[in-house]
């Protein structure tokens, strides 16, 4: 057999700057270009959606699909009369309240169970059951103990939401680095530096995905307490669209509502993320 | 089980001290029982003065590890300050202390770094000035150049022992590596596998910065070093 001559010829340039230049200093030409083509594909998305919207409004009476424009001078009359802020206001203020009641008990439950064998049997059925609770039987039942009042809306939330939660941080806590608990024993770290130094940071990207799902449970759960009775809230504006039977109404406030919930996750929840997460070198090298 | 079985031995004073042995043989737990990780079920660990008295029981010691095992939501200077706090050095000696073994180790410039932005290499060196920065009475490090690649390894050790040196450092590093023994070792303690114990205590004869790789006088001791263990590897396995 004739012996193959097999060269490789390597010519490389560096390409360091996705990875590690990138972060140091900003955006470069190619990181703009990257983000309008990013913004671009989700504004695609919406538009998308709305022309579906339009095409299905040709083949069913305003009444039942109502047409995308007459819907967003809706939106527009809503937010401009002043009491979508004052509904808004009140369906945030719930979830908000709820939110921080769950987050304040599940973060401890969570630590508390990844760290202790038997508290996590001990914990570990009502949680999962928890879990698997309907929002709509707990909504039910904190109305009916606590009355229709601010208190019954809190509780519903808390509830729902708290088991999602306390799992997300629990597992989280289990897979904690022991070698850096390992470490800071060997430097005589105090208990409370512990937790905040090394353990809290680990946990961190586990209780920011609790966050999203946990808000995005809260949501649906606090617009049916607000339509069993309540006299304010988004929840309530729907369901006075549905008594007149106005697609349109139900429509407008949805749609409020959305923007609303978008605005909260990708601008505070995606800056917080962005804020807790500056020293991880970003990931997008691999993704296409 | 038993695993250090009446393994006693005195680190060279202001000098580094190899304990050489085969991987398993209960190196690492010696180092974690002297560091107080694992507790030891009898028997004591003791830094003994220049008058031979003993000073501390618990003595002050900084632990460089297998990997670097730095908090890497800290910024470089903070990972130091870590352990700074938690040896609890006052406050108003942190920023020199840090400038002074950042700047040792070469990495001064990427104190605001987070430690991902670095190479594997400078951030076993984090881990190195973050050991360094307590000001121990002894230095502990778990074979601490073993994850890095042969050119990094190398250059690390040339510096390390030459911080040592230069710090008249005393130091205990654990290794299986035989040249890595006869070069960074002041003294090297030879241990056998199972229950550990010490076989042989050698004095390295060339002092840290006379150690050349390819020097007649380092090979003859690298040699001199080889030989011990692997006569301990032959009598261990006539043993089974």
């Amino acid at each position: 057999m004739a012996q193959q001559q097999k060269t490789l010829s390597v010519q490389a340039q560096a390409a360091a700057g996705a990875v590690s230049l990138g972060a140091l200093s900003g955006a470069g030409g190619g990181r703009a270009r990257e983000a309008a083509m990013e913004i671009g594909l989700r504004v695609g998305s919406i538009a998308t959606l709305i022309l579906i919207w339009w095409a299905l409004g040709l083949f069913f009476p305003p009444t039942l699909i109502p047409r995308p424009w007459d819907t967003f001078a809706e939106v527009a009359e809503i937010v401009s009369t002043g009491n979508f802020f004052a509904e808004m206001g009140a369906t945030l203020r719930r979830v908000a309240v709820g939110f921080a009641i769950a987050m304040v008990l599940s973060v401890p439950l969570g630590i508390l169970m990844g760290t202790l064998r038997s508290l996590e049997s001990f914990f570990e059925p009502p949680v999962i059951l928890g879990l698997t609770m309907p929002g709509l039987i707990w909504a039910v039942l904190m109305i009916m103990f606590f009355g229709l009042n601010e208190t019954s809306a809190y509780a519903a939330v808390a509830v729902t939401i708290f088991p999602m939660l306390a799992i997300s941080i629990w597992q989280g806590t289990k897979s904690i680095d022991k070698d850096l608990i390992d470490m800071s024993k060997a430097f005589h770290a105090r208990p409370w530096s512990k937790v905040v130094d090394v353990i809290l940071p680990q946990l961190v990207s586990h209780i920011l995905a609790a966050v999203r799902y946990g808000l995005g449970l809260a949501w649906k759960v606090v617009v049916v307490v607000e339509m069993f009775g309540f006299s304010n809230g988004v929840g309530y504006q729907v369901v006075r669209g549905f008594n007149v039977f106005s697609m349109k109404t139900v429509l407008a406030w949805t749609i409020t509502f959305l923007v609303v919930m978008i605005v909260i996750e990708f601008g505070i929840i995606g800056w917080l993320e962005r804020m807790v997460t500056q020293w991880r070198p970003r990931v997008e090298a691999w993704r296409r | 089980m038993l695993v250090l079985d009446h393994v006693s031995f005195d680190t060279k004073e202001n000098g580094v001290t190899c304990l050489l042995g085969p991987s398993g043989c209960g190196k690492s737990t010696l180092l974690n029982a002297i560091s107080g990780l694992e507790r030891l079920e009898q028997g004591r660990v003791e830094v003994v003065s220049d008058h031979g008295r003993a000073t501390t029981l618990a003595p002050q010691l900084g632990y460089v590890f297998q990997d670097p095992r730095l908090l890497n939501w800290k910024r470089v200077e903070d990972n130091l300050i870590f352990a700074l706090k938690g040896m609890e050095v006052p406050q108003v000696e942190w920023k020199e202390r840090i400038h002074k073994y950042l700047g040792m180790v070469g990495l001064l410039e990427f104190r605001k770094q987070y430690p991902l932005y670095l190479s594997g290499g400078m951030r076993q060196r984090v881990g190195l000035a973050r050991g360094l920065v307590i000001e121990p009475e002894v230095l502990l490090m778990d074979e601490p150049f073993s994850k890095l690649d042969q050119f990094t390894a190398r250059k690390l050790r040339e510096d390390t022992l030459a911080i040592c040196a230069g710090l008249r450092q005393t130091a205990l590093l654990v290794t299986h590596d035989v040249e890595e023994a006869a070069y960074m070792g002041d003294r090297i303690v030879i241990l056998s596998a199972r229950p550990a114990h010490v076989a042989e205590i050698l004095d390295n004869p060339l002092p840290p910065l006379e150690r050349e790789l390819d020097d007649f006088g380092f090979i003859g001791f690298k040699k001199r070093l080889l030989q011990s263990v692997l006569k301990l590897m032959e009598e261990e396995v006539r043993a089974c």
